[in-house]
């Protein structure tokens, strides 16, 4: 018979698995990074062999990758996808911009380093990083998921004081615009 | 007794079958889209990833009680429509709750589904989702005309409105409805392009203006479950094409299990073949607009069903 | 070289009715100086008398030494293809402007771009007063007097390494002890 432990054990590595080979990638760019990703959907790199593929909506999507710059705008925008998404849920950083700011290191208007307001399980350096390296950096992603290490809602949830605190800083003003639909 | 047993096993085996045959034709279509793309493409079991992974993910959303059970609605109606439609004709093990009148009865309960699905996304609030039924139903006032008098011209014709009688007709004659009435089968098949939601009418679920339509606030398990639920739809409507229009699959006289499987082996083929006409003309097609669409469905596929109905009266 | 014609005869057209100076920069490129309150007038005058019907660009300079904020209405002319500089000087203690989307629509975006990023009042301007930023607190940060990087350095997380300008590899170098690889040397600024 197995006991409790290993059964639990092989739901873990039949989910895993199958995580690790469906990644919904939120379809949202926002910054200049965002040109390269349809290069790697596309039929040289095809990302899709991955199991990686665009989804539309936060409520679907698994990845949400920030391909570059974020000014604070759009971080409100950001965190509001993010906090959409449902778990597990997964976030790239995607170019120097995400790591260090990149080249707007002294611009009042972006952020310097994402993993203060989200938590980030991969980044990807370079400026911009090519397909290939987004799709190393999926790769990466799959180890950490199919290891049971990617644990970024986790994360959230247990230090969202401290994330909110962060927020609160660059953040005055929760409310968002009203669009008018 | 034993025979209700047998139907209920029966009735889950067909359940099991159509969902993993409607799965497998979706990931085999992801696959040849890629190669048509020139891409490598993903495996065909990917559909089968995507539903674990979508199945065992968490969720915290609560959108009303129409919100929650619209995926529920879906497979209530795929799975009840599957069980009027004669997988294999005559056979014990895909016994079917056939009556005379099914065909109109199907008719009905083919959009039972979508409605629940409607009323579940305007539920939601999203103002994608709200567009997307608009579109939706619009769509479906344009291709239901073509398709229901397809349907009418096979009724009028064999003065009846049971599929069963429908196979057993062919079966009898061994001449297929595709040839005794071809203007019903192309006004049908122009038809099935827009039920597919393929290419050029993927208006409904536009992922690049509408963020997916419809499905927009579902995600994880309601997704998965409207996967499933849409999985069982297409093998039905393939199934109902093959059987109304292709001559079914399966011999009433020839009930063994070699048989059955070779019933169920041509079955695939014709579905298959079937499958690959809205995939084919979705690659080479940009999408309609709305009006566009139903002006489609209301020119040339309703002329030719009306051609079929004067067809069947002389 | 051209003889500059045209250009020659739109700085007199322009000039003499308003007693302004200006000069021939170049080829296609003639701008005038005048007051604050003679803008309008000498736009509205290119646009309707000498067919200037495009504002191209409005942007703003901070010129602090000299305490001044210098706007620069940029307007062209398909039929002469000539781009006519307008350039004016206004006060930097309480900076207000006459608002010129009554001639040109377009310039409500311009000016209220250079409202936020400037503090540049315009008397009767549509819109929110949000435009590119979203809550800002602090002084308008296009201006010389914000020290943009100082700004950054306290508000967002910097990242150590990336303090200043440098190459990345040239700190890597500097705090490691160690020699740039061959590869790196290749893309190095030193070079």
């Amino acid at each position: 018979m197995i006991n409790d432990k290993d059964s639990q054990k092989i739901v873990d590595y039949i989910q895993n698995f199958s995580r690790k080979h469906s990644l919904f990638v939120m379809a949202y760019g926002t910054g200049c990074g965002a040109i390269e990703i349809p290069a790697t959907m596309t039929s040289r790199y095809d990302a899709e062999r991955f199991g990686i593929r665009g989804a539309a909506t936060p409520r679907q999507a698994d990845v949400l990758l920030i391909t570059g710059y974020l000014a604070t705008k759009t971080l409100k925008r950001v965190i509001r996808v993010y906090e959409q998404m449902q778990e597990p849920k997964y976030v790239i950083g995607f170019g120097s911009c995400t790591i260090n700011g990149g080249m707007y290191y002294d611009s009042y208007n972006t952020i310097n380093a994402l993993e203060q307001y989200i938590p980030v399980d991969v980044y990807i350096n370079g400026c911009m990083p090519r397909p290939e390296s987004v799709i190393s950096g999926f790769i990466k992603l799959q180890e950490l998921i199919q290891q049971g290490k990617a644990d970024n809602g986790k994360r959230y949830r247990e230090n969202l004081e401290w994330y909110r605190t962060n927020q609160k800083k660059i953040i005055k003003n929760w409310k968002m615009p009203d669009y008018n639909w | 007794m034993e025979d209700l047993g047998l139907k209920i096993f029966g009735a889950i085996l067909t359940t099991i079958m159509a969902f993993a045959v409607g799965m497998t034709y979706g990931g085999i279509v992801r696959k040849l889209t890629a190669r048509v793309q020139n891409r490598f493409g993903p495996p065909f079991y990917q559909n089968f990833l995507d539903l674990v992974k979508l199945q065992s993910k968490k969720t915290n959303i609560a959108h009303g009680f129409m919100g929650h059970t619209a995926p529920v609605w879906i497979i209530i109606a795929s799975i009840t429509v599957l069980m009027f439609i004669p997988i294999l004709n005559g056979n014990l093990w895909f016994p079917n709750l056939n009556f005379h009148g099914d065909l109109i009865f199907i008719l009905y309960m083919m959009v039972f589904g979508s409605l629940g699905m409607a009323l579940g996304a305007g539920q939601t609030g999203n103002p994608n989702s709200a567009i997307g039924v608009t579109r939706g139903l619009s769509m479906m006032v344009g291709y239901e005309i073509p398709f229901v008098l397809a349907l009418v011209a096979l009724m009028v014709q064999y003065h009846t409105t049971s599929i069963q009688d429908l196979m057993q007709i062919q079966h009898e004659s061994g001449t297929w409805l595709i040839f005794s009435n071809p203007f019903a089968f192309l006004a049908a098949l122009f038809a099935s392009l827009g039920m597919f939601r393929y290419s050029p009418f993927d208006i409904v679920g536009a992922p690049a203006e509408l963020a997916s339509g419809p499905m927009s606030e579902f995600g994880g398990k309601y997704l998965g479950t409207m996967m499933t639920g849409g999985s069982i739809f297409s093998f039905i409507k393939l199934t109902l094409y093959v059987d109304l229009f292709l001559g079914g699959a399966g011999n009433p006289d020839h009930i063994g299990i070699w048989a059955t499987l070779a019933g169920i082996g041509v079955l695939l083929i014709k579905t298959f073949t079937l499958y690959m006409v809205p995939v084919f003309y979705g690659w080479v097609s940009p999408r309609y607009r709305t009006e566009q669409a139903i002006r489609y469905f209301w020119g040339w596929p309703t002329a030719l069903g009306i051609i079929g109905l004067i067809w069947a009266v002389y | 070289m051209t003889d500059l014609i045209k250009e020659q005869k739109l700085l007199e057209n322009v000039t003499n009715p308003f007693k302004i100076k200006g000069r021939v920069i170049r080829n296609r490129r003639v701008e005038v100086f005048c007051d604050k309150e003679t803008v309008s007038s000498v736009l509205l005058y290119a646009k309707t008398q000498l067919g200037y019907i495009h504002l191209a660009h409005m942007t703003c300079i901070d010129w602090i030494d000299e305490n001044k904020f210098e706007l620069v209405y940029t307007i062209w002319s398909p039929v002469e293809k000539v781009h006519l500089f307008v350039k004016t000087k206004i006060d930097r203690e309480n900076p207000e402007m006459e608002n010129i989307d009554r001639i040109w629509d377009q310039a409500n975006t311009y000016e209220r771009e250079m409202r936020e990023m400037f503090g540049i009042e315009f008397p009767g301007l549509k819109g929110e007063r949000d435009f590119a930023l979203e809550d800002w607190e602090e002084i308008p940060p296009m201006r010389k007097d914000f020290d943009t990087h100082n700004y950054a350095q306290q508000t967002y997380f910097n990242r150590p390494g990336r303090e200043d300008a440098k190459d990345v590899r040239e700190t890597l170098v500097e705090r490691s002890g160690t020699e740039v690889p061959d590869f790196a040397k290749k893309y190095s600024r030193e070079r």
